[in-house]
């Protein structure tokens, strides 16, 4: 082993000797630097290395020969190497990223960029507090430094602001350091520790000075302006230095100095913490630049990081693994969206745009950002994870409401401006290049990302349960994403295909519902995919990382796997949706209420985990604490999934503007993971030893009124596709309506409805989808007679509506029978009437889609179009097949079902007579049913076709409308504002409440963020005043009343 | 008892069901007229109209869904007969209601109005399908106490089957629905008002403004097979209600008296009452019978 | 204890120029006042470290005559505390290095705006 006093010996002899060495090349200069930096990270990797396999202990290092309190000695501990590791690997990236930068200004940009980093590890390690404050200063003064020597002004002000205010914050350390002297004698923090210090009289002030100046270095909210300003005004390179750099050494400082303090600092640490996380994550929200966004990001995560920090009594063996994993996380993904600023060099966030011209650094920033907002396989969603798993041990849900409300807000603008990179228009005239010696860090960055988030998952029991070859699948098929696109489409469907031979053999029969739905449902949808020219480049993988998401999710034996494929199917079907062309809002609000559903989950998730030693799905079942709570945030989180109404208004812009083939495939198949979701909850509910129908009643009349919500939105639609949008919500409202009976025959419906809703969506939105491909407009009042033009997709549609509406013969109408006699022998009439009467509404909208597209009059401008085309045809037809099957002898699917539900609730079965159904009280055979309609309507056929001759076949306009025959089909076709006199009466319940009331909401959070920013009003002498003030106020809480 | 003697019994029933309906109608006619002062049609004149409506010589299509339109329209018509019982108590008549229920009779009235719809959406006349989507605002809203009515019966008697109803409303006129269950009684025939859709419930196809809605593309035997489909709708509707409110039929003259009864008063409701506009309709609905419907449920589950 | 004790006073003197500092850097326009404000402030911490680590009648902690003369007992006894008086000169060295870079960054923003009013820096906000 190397000794770390050499990490700093390197760094000032290289630092003193370009100085010495007078007038050496640049280049010659720049390379002893990122020698020297590489020899220092090799010290620390070394030590590091030596931790992590175990045959290294901690040790002290005493300068100078002499024994503390004589002498200043530094600690290279496990926590201490991988942070000088970490910040000495960031340096010497950071340092091949400025390399052209510094060389422009000057060997001594090298010198002082090797002197900040020396300052990183010094007071990272040392165990003397004076010493402590000397290298805190020499980092203030480099990083000063640095900033004052880039060129242009834009910084300058920043420069001076921090410099003032780190060297006033490193004077209150500095009187708290000698009065702790005085009183204590030594220099030494351990001793210092075991001095007692906070006993004595006077010594609580000597400390809250102490940690006060510490808490300051932190940049808490609202005293952080100056440290705001410099990561947005500086190069961004540096930034990225300050941003992880700072932040990590000042974090450890803090952590050092705790012990000092009585065990109340702690608290209000982590209150600190939690309003800086708040705050600041807040007015981020407001802001339009890219550089400030990042700031207030990065002070959000160093409060999230405070919080952890303040709240560390309560993770146990724990607290390593989530402080290190949340901040490895933000100082990998920060420094590397630093340093991708640095190269896109957009300054708005809608400018942001132009990052589509390099798709390659849009992947890095969805790296980032995902990794930021805490999805998987990112370090900090497991770390987050057990975070929220071990605070619910300890009952503090008011924390628990603090991260996932910062997070969300942090959600908010990142995901806004990763919206507008993948989204907005590109037309600005500006370009920016990409330099090798820039984009190569970030690489590493990005890489490492990913590695740790591996080794963080393997880190726990049930982290290593993972399957993570789906996600691995998924990374072939973006490595793969060059060849053309029937070659990504087979090795897309194979991969599923062999998913599924593999994994649905060890599955029940619930989740195999689930999976055929899922991976078979996903299957024939790619099929569709074959239409498509050229790459469609990204499509494939995050298609498949969806799928990859529903499959864990099926596959998932514990809450922590549940969750990780809850995320990285949303992450996954946001993507997909925001390939849609006019989706940029849609995503948005589709990934903002996620991830609302999914912090709910979390929640609930760690309710449930209280206690629990191996969190397996079965502690869903009989959740002992909380249950009310527990059950209702599972069943809020889920039915964001599944839009249930309140909750419904990302649904139809976001299925609506998808492409073709993604509609089907976020609507028939991506919203069954909700459903899937909500069973998994009733389950466990059903075993409660607590009474909760009442939570099951208010589902059900969420179910129902979402229905009515759902299927009356529909009605008065123009556009085909959010038509079909309007109806899933309606239809996932019915299921839900469904399963919330919580009886045999309730569940079967609901299971019925979501088999069948699984295939005549897909039916509808396939054939729709491709409509719209061929006609080019997804209004229906541009469409219509188009039976003549494409009659199979004509009898798709027919056969999907049919079964959708519940007529009988079709399958529709299995469903419609069951809901009868589930409802009334519930005794649930009034949402039962009024999901009737929506059913009612279903004709309308239905008669609407097939009327105006199919029927009525063709336009001039689609005479020549052609049947949908052939690899749509093939997932339809055979999802119609399926459906008829349903239809004919629904028994074959019923049956096992029943069985299946039987488990839990055995009363009141459906009993099957060969084809004939009985329940208590009403009968059925849909076998018998078929029959006899096939018999009549052929027999009807046959009699009408004998009884005429052959029929003389009329033009288009061969009709007499108004006294004479129409020539225009526009003036001659009835589509738009189709039940203007329905309107009249149903108006009031068209009004959009529920988007009204959000946008509220968010209307709310934006003036507020806009409000409060207002005291970051750039003027360096009110950001020395919050300083001051910040002091005060903290002096009157943490020590004001025992004076 | 032999298939064929049930089937034979089926299509006997079905023809006296289709001939009493073309003679309703033609009644309806005649009174209509007289309402309105003038003398009116000769009671045979419906197996006049059809025999020469199937023998005109020309016959125009739009497409094949035009084409099936009336089909559908007349399967519908027929399975409205096949899935409920015309005579109770008789196996022979009691068609083929053993195959569904109640619900299943209530879905399948859809059968035929959405295949006929679809026929003469397919024929392109802007009146066709404007009649439709006023047709099915009217449906949606008149489901509404239609179907609360009927949950209301089928928990007081526990069973969705209509036999089942029918046979608990045996023994007197005493044990009708309508009298043991006046409320839902009343819900259900105040929709049925608008099921029959007579004045003041007929803008679907309004007579004299637009002329006469869905149909106004199809002729020849298209309009026979129509018309037809039509009598034996107005009949069975009215059987519906007769077998959920009026203790059903156990006998044809009974069932023709009652039907009649029930036909005739929509068409003497129609005959004072003017039309409604859609919205105007709509809201009706929401109003009176609605209340009712919610009533009746509360009654008869507290 | 007597009032006017030298360690009290300059203890006294160390915070009010801490204070007065303060005030200076808060109130101040002009940039180049508010660093002075700053170095007296910075002094002030130094005369308070210097004095933290004064004893009574004790002399400077070097080893020459006027220990050597007291020294019948011990060095330690003689001289007053030494480690603040190196503290302070670690302190004095590095408030010259932060008030040279302040000052670096005067004439920096001055060079700029042509102006050392602190309000007509306020580029960077909300």
């Amino acid at each position: 082993m190397v000794d770390p006093i050499y990490i700093i010996a390197a760094a000032l002899g290289v630092g003193f000797a370009i100085g010495i060495l007078g007038n050496i090349g640049r280049n010659f200069a720049g390379g002893l630097t990122l020698a020297t930096i590489a020899f220092m990270s090799f010290v620390s990797a070394q030590w590091f290395a030596g931790f992590y396999f175990g045959n290294v202990s901690s040790s002290y290092i005493f300068t100078a020969g002499f024994q503390p309190p004589l002498s200043i000695n530094l600690l290279m501990g496990a926590e201490e190497a991988f942070l000088t590791f970490i910040v000495n690997l960031l340096g010497l990236l950071g340092g091949i990223y400025l390399f052209v930068n510094f060389k422009r200004k000057g060997r001594n940009a090298f010198v002082i960029y090797l002197v900040l980093l020396m300052g990183f590890n010094v007071v990272i390690m040392t165990r003397d507090i004076f010493n402590l404050f000397v290298f805190l200063e020499i980092t203030s003064i480099a990083t000063a430094g640095l900033i004052l020597i880039e060129k242009g002004n834009r910084a300058v002000g920043a420069g001076f602001k921090y410099l003032l205010a780190t060297s006033i914050i490193s004077s209150m350390l500095l009187i708290g350091i000698i009065f702790a002297y005085f009183y204590t004698g030594t220099l030494n923090i351990d001793m210092i520790i075991e001095s007692n210090l906070r006993y004595m009289v006077g010594g609580p002030i000597i400390i809250f000075l102490i940690l006060i100046s510490a808490i300051l270095e932190l940049k808490p909210f609202p005293a952080n302006g100056w440290g705001l300003d410099v990561y947005e005004g500086a190069h961004q390179g540096f930034s990225a230095i300050v941003s992880a750099g700072t932040a990590t050494a000042s974090l450890y400082m803090l952590y050092k100095l705790l012990p000092i303090a009585s065990p109340e600092w702690s608290y209000y640490i982590a209150l600190l913490g939690a309003v800086t996380f708040i705050g600041a994550n807040l007015l981020g929200v407001k802001q339009r630049f890219a550089r400030r966004v990042l700031a207030y990001s990065s002070v959000g995560q160093l409060g999230l990081l405070m919080l952890i920090l303040g709240l560390r009594g309560f993770l146990g063996p724990n607290v390593n693994y989530v402080f290190f994993g949340i901040l490895i996380t933000n100082i990998l993904a920060k420094t590397g969206f630093f340093w991708l600023v640095g190269i896109v060099k957009a300054n708005e966030i809608k400018e942001w745009a132009i990052i589509r011209r390099k798709p390659f650094l849009l992947f890095l920033m969805g790296v980032f950002i995902f990794a930021l907002v805490g999805f998987p396989p990112f370090p900090s969603f497991f770390s987050k994870w057990t975070f929220v798993m071990d605070l619910a041990n300890h009952g503090l849900f008011g924390w628990i409401s603090v991260i996932i409300i910062g997070s969300f807000l942090e959600a908010v603008y990142l995901m806004r401006w990763f919206g507008y990179a993948v989204k907005s228009e590109d037309d600005y005239k500006f370009d920016f290049k990409i330099q090798i010696h820039k984009i190569t860090p970030i690489i590493i960055l990005t890489a490492l990302l990913f590695v740790i988030g591996y080794f963080t998952a393997q880190f726990t029991e049930t982290g290593a349960m993972i399957n993570f070859i789906p996600l691995l699948f998924v990374a072939v098929l973006y490595f793969a994403d060059a060849l053309p696109i029937w070659v990504k489409n087979t090795i897309a469907i194979l991969g599923m295909g062999i998913y599924f031979y593999f994994t649905y053999p060890q599955l029940d029969n619930l989740r195999l519902i689930f999976e055929v739905i899922f991976i078979i449902g996903g299957i024939l949808t790619l099929i569709a995919g074959y239409n498509y020219k050229g790459k469609r480049q990204g499509f494939y993988p995050v298609a498949l990382l969806m799928f990859a998401g529903l499959a864990a999710i099926i596959e998932a034996q514990t809450t922590l796997e549940f969750f990780y494929g809850w995320e990285l199917m949303t992450a996954g079907s946001y993507f997909l949706i925001i390939r849609g062309k006019k989706s940029m809002p849609h995503a948005l609000s589709y990934m903002l209420f996620s991830l609302g559903g999914a912090y709910a989950l979390l929640m609930a998730f760690s309710i449930a985990n209280i206690g629990v030693v191996f969190p397996s799905l079965d502690i869903l079942n009989n959740i002992a604490n909380y249950p009310v709570w527990a059950y209702g945030l599972l069943l809020a989180g889920f039915l964001t999934k599944t839009a249930s109404v309140g909750l419904h208004i990302w649904l139809p812009g976001a299925h609506g503007e998808a492409e073709s083939d993604v509609s089907p495939m976020v609507s028939a198949i991506l919203l069954k993971a909700g459903v899937f979701g909500v069973l998994l909850t009733l389950i466990g509910m059903g075993q409660s030893t607590y009474d909760l129908g009442t939570l099951a009643y208010i589902l059900g009349w969420v179910g129902a009124i979402t229905v009515f919500v759902g299927n009356l939105g529909a009605v008065f639609q123009e556009d085909a596709k959010r038509l079909l949008a309007y109806s899933s919500i309606g239809q996932l409202g019915y299921i839900v309506f469904a399963f919330a009976i919580m009886t045999h025959l309730g569940w079967l419906t609901g299971f019925t409805y979501t088999i069948n809703h699984f295939m005549y969506k897909a039916v509808l939105f396939l054939t729709i989808g491709a409509v719209v491909l061929r006609v080019g407009t997804h209004n229906m009042y541009e469409m219509g007679g188009l039976i003549k033009r494409m009659p199979l997709a004509f009898i798709a549609v027919l056969i999907g509506i049919i079964a959708l509406s519940g007529v009988p013969p079709l399958s529709g109408f299995t469903g419609k029978w069951l809901f009868y006699n589930a409802v009334i022998e519930k005794g649930w009439y009034f949402q039962g009437v009024l999901v009737f009467f929506s059913g009612g509404l279903a004709f309308l909208y239905l008669y609407r889609l097939i009327q105006t597209v199919f029927l009525g009059q063709l336009k001039d401008n689609l005479r020549n179009v052609k049947e949908i085309s052939f690899w749509f045809l093939i997932p339809i037809y055979v999802l119609i097949i399926g459906l008829m099957v349903f239809a004919a002898m629904p028994q074959l699917v019923l049956q096992p079902l029943g069985t299946l539900i039987a488990n839990y609730f055995p009363n009141n079965q459906l009993v099957w007579e060969g084809s004939y159904a009985y329940t208590a009280i009403g009968h059925w055979t849909g076998t018998g049913v078929m029959i006899s309609i096939m018999v009549m309507f052929l027999g009807t056929l046959l009699l009408v076709k004998l009884s005429t001759r052959k029929a003389h076949k009329l033009k288009q306009f061969d009709i007499v409308f108004s006294g004479e025959r129409p020539h225009r089909p526009e003036t001659t076709h009835v589509a738009h504002n189709m039940y203007a006199g329905f309107y009249k009466a149903v108006w009031p319940f068209t009004l959009p409440a529920v988007e009204t009331f959000w946008n509220w909401i968010s209307d709310f959070i934006h003036e507020t963020a806009g409000f409060v920013r207002r005291i970051y009003s750039g003027n360096g002498q009110a950001y020395m005043l919050h300083i001051v003030l910040f002091i005060i106020i903290m002096f009157f809480i943490t020590i004001g009343g025992t004076i | 008892m032999s298939i064929y003697l049930k089937l034979g019994a089926t299509l006997l029933g079905f023809l006296i069901v289709l001939n009493w309906g073309m003679l309703m109608s033609a009644i309806f006619r005649k009174i209509v007229a007289r309402l309105a002062g003038r003398h009116g049609i000769p009671f045979y004149q419906p197996w006049i109209d059809l025999l020469k409506n199937i023998g005109i010589r020309t016959t125009l299509t739009h497409g094949v869904m035009f084409y099936l339109g009336p089909i559908f329209r007349f399967t519908g018509a027929l399975g409205m007969f096949l899935f409920m019982p015309a005579l109770f108590g008789s196996d022979l008549w009691a068609n083929f209601s053993f195959q569904g229920d109640i619900v299943l009779i209530l879905y399948f009235q859809l059968f035929g109005m959405l295949g006929m719809a679809l026929g003469a959406g397919e024929g392109g006349h802007p009146h066709s399908t404007i009649g439709i989507t006023r047709g099915l605002a009217q449906h949606a809203a008149i489901e509404l106490p239609l179907t609360l009515g009927i949950i209301a019966l089928a928990i007081q008697y526990q069973t969705l089957s209509l036999n089942e109803i029918i046979a608990a409303q045996q023994g007197g006129m005493a044990n009708w629905s309508i009298f043991t269950n006046p409320v839902a009684g009343a819900a259900i025939l105040l929709a049925a008002l608008g099921a029959m859709g007579h004045s003041p419930f007929n803008l679907v196809k309004a007579p004299n403004e637009i002329p006469i809605g869905p149909p106004t593309e199809y002729h020849s035997t298209y309009l026979g097979v129509l018309m037809s489909s039509g009598a034996v709708l107005h009949v069975m509707e009215a059987a519906l209600f007769m077998n959920l409110l009026f203790g059903g039929a156990t006998s044809w003259p009974e069932f023709i008296l009652k039907t009649f009864l029930i036909y005739f008063y929509s068409v003497f409701v129609g005959a004072v009452f003017p039309r409604f506009r859609i919205e105007q309709s709509v809201v009706w609905f929401f109003k009176i019978p609605l209340a009712l419907g919610i009533l009746a449920i509360l009654l008869i589950s507290f | 204890m007597e009032f006017f004790e030298l360690g009290k006073i300059s203890l006294l003197i160390g915070f009010g120029l801490i204070v007065l500092g303060f005030w200076g850097i808060l109130s101040q326009k002009n940039i180049i006042k508010i660093i002075l404000s700053f170095t007296i402030m910075e002094t002030g911490v130094n005369i308070l470290i210097v004095s933290l680590g004064y004893v009574k009648g004790k002399t400077a902690p070097i080893i020459d005559s006027a220990v050597e003369q007291g020294a019948n007992h011990s060095v330690l006894g003689q001289v007053v505390d030494p480690v603040p008086q190196a503290l302070v000169l670690t302190a004095i060295v590095i408030g010259f290095g932060t008030t040279a870079l302040l000052l670096a960054y005067a004439m920096k923003l001055f060079k700029a705006k042509r102006t050392l009013q602190i309000n007509n820096f306020n580029d960077l906000k909300w």
